[in-house]
């Protein structure tokens, strides 16, 4: 049947849909016409959208023009438009309102107004290429951070501090953490710090190289693995306290343990080549099992997975299991239980009829369908009768 | 007249109950008027196609799973051939839906 001939009878069943139900929107309290309107328009819209209705909606019913009525006017695109209303010309300012102009403003540092401490890139020069261009600028230029920054100290690691001189925070500078003014005033580093390296990535050779022949990295941030000194807790009859640094009697609990403190020794997990040890640790396939039983067309697995065997005793006679028989459906190919497994949603096909006789005959099956709709290859085809013949 | 809610399966009843959906929530429309209007959709599109629909068709494959359930004979077709009138279409795989027409002459 024709796509023509099916957009017909759709928008006939539309028309007929519309003119049935218009008593239940007006009468009874109902909407009201102009919802019905909506919903036709809304449904006819999404039918173009579907495809199921091509072209322009062409209705026998459609009002034609009275004679002797008011003839609207044709605009003919062929033809110069010479309008009678009369339209605003635009101007800039309509089309372009005017914007304040934002100059963005400096906060300096409480005390000084020296914008020099304001370390911020003005030419190309302040971005260093990456290293492997060819004449790249690959030194580290003065005032800046090595390639590696290094942790800021701990503020109970260097305990003769003095820590009431700290300047005044500002938001707009990245301060360098653990410094005090005396340092400040000596130095001719600016007080930024800047975050751009020296080159534009970081090599593994480079990393090792600058530290102890294990390759270890130490920490950078976060909580330390292990303190320099002997951290206690004491419990006393209300309350407790953590004291740092010094020795008591009482209960001792060491945060060192006999083992070197610059390393924790790998207690868990596939043990790394030693040319991979500074690379990521979860590259290693750890041989985990992952079913997701939250997607719908998702395939029991054929097998399931097999635990660890226990070990057997030696004075355990070998029998033969009747477990080791295999499984009822090993054999069967129909790999598809479930109707909807395995189509693709964008091209369902489907067949929606009345049948008035299905029969078989071995393996030979005949129906006779009837009034029925197939959506195949994204169209769809009314017919009046069908006839199937399928072989099992 | 008895009806089948299977038409609403197709793509102008799938149109029309996404349209009903949305003007439910929306609150332009109560669900009551809603399932009247599913109602009068089933009876005007088994109306229209014993009536206006004339064509013929011829289905061929091999049948890859069936199912009779509640008077609903469910196929699945694979490598099927659709014949009409004016065009021919081959599937991979299709599933054929069909409610018995003796429950609507009753």
């Amino acid at each position: 049947m024709a796509a023509s001939t099916t957009s017909q009878v759709y928008i006939q069943v539309i028309d007929d849909v519309m003119n049935k139900v218009r008593d239940e929107f007006v009468n009874n309290g109902g909407p009201g016409d102009e919802v019905l309107k909506e919903l036709q328009s809304i449904w006819e819209s999404k039918m173009m959208q579907a495809g199921a209705i091509v072209g322009p909606i062409e209705r026998s019913g459609a009002p034609k023009p009275t004679p002797g009525g008011p003839i609207t006017p044709v605009h003919d695109l062929n033809m110069p438009y010479e309008g009678t209303e009369e339209y605003e010309t635009p101007t800039a300012e309509m089309l372009f309102p005017p914007t304040p102009l934002q100059t963005p403003l400096q906060t300096p540092l409480p005390g000084t107004v020296d914008n020099s401490m304001y370390n911020i890139p003005t030419g190309p020069s302040d971005y260093p290429s990456a290293g492997n261009e060819p004449g790249a600028n690959n030194e580290i230029k003065g005032g800046r951070p090595g390639p590696y920054m290094q942790p800021p100290p701990s503020p109970w690691t260097n305990q003769n501090q003095n820590q009431n001189q700290r300047a005044p925070l500002d938001v707009n500078v990245a301060y360098v953490e653990g410094r005090d003014e005396a340092e400040r005033g000596a130095s001719n580093q600016p007080l930024t710090q800047d975050f751009f390296m020296s080159s534009g990535k970081r090599k593994r050779d480079e990393i090792a190289s600058q530290y102890n022949a294990g390759g270890y990295i130490p920490q950078q941030d976060g909580a330390g693995d292990a303190a320099s000194q002997i951290l206690e807790i004491e419990v006393y009859g209300g309350g407790m306290s953590i004291d740092a640094g010094h020795s008591t009697s009482k209960g001792k609990m060491p945060a060192q343990s006999d083992r070197p403190a610059s390393q924790i020794p790998q207690l868990d997990g596939p043990i790394p080549y030693d040319d991979d040890v500074l690379s990521t640790p979860n590259i290693y396939n750890y041989g985990v099992f992952n079913e997701d039983y939250n997607i719908a067309n998702t395939p029991a697995p054929s097998e399931v997975p097999a635990s660890t065997p226990a070990p057997i005793a030696q004075n355990e006679v070998d029998e033969e299991d009747d477990d080791d028989e295999p499984p009822l459906n090993e054999n069967d190919d129909d790999d598809l239980d479930d109707l909807d497994q395995g189509e693709d949603q964008n091209t369902h096909h489907l067949v929606l009829a009345q049948f008035d006789k299905v029969t078989r005959t071995k393996s030979r099956w005949k129906c006779t369908l009837k009034d029925g709709i197939m959506h195949i290859n994204n169209k769809d085809i009314l017919f009046n009768k069908a006839t199937g013949e399928f072989d099992f | 007249m008895a009806t089948f809610e299977l038409y609403r399966r197709s793509t102008i009843g799938m149109c029309l109950t996404e349209t009903l959906d949305e003007m439910v929530q929306n609150g332009t429309l109560s669900p009551e008027l809603a399932i009247q209007v599913l109602v009068q959709f089933d009876k005007s599109m088994t109306e229209a196609l014993e009536t206006q629909v004339k064509s013929k068709v011829s289905i061929k494959g091999h049948l890859h799973t069936y199912r009779f359930c509640d008077n609903v004979w469910t196929f699945i077709l694979q490598d099927a051939l659709f014949k009409s009138e004016d065009s021919q279409e081959i599937v991979g795989r299709v599933k054929i839906v069909a409610c018995d027409s003796k429950l609507l002459t009753q």
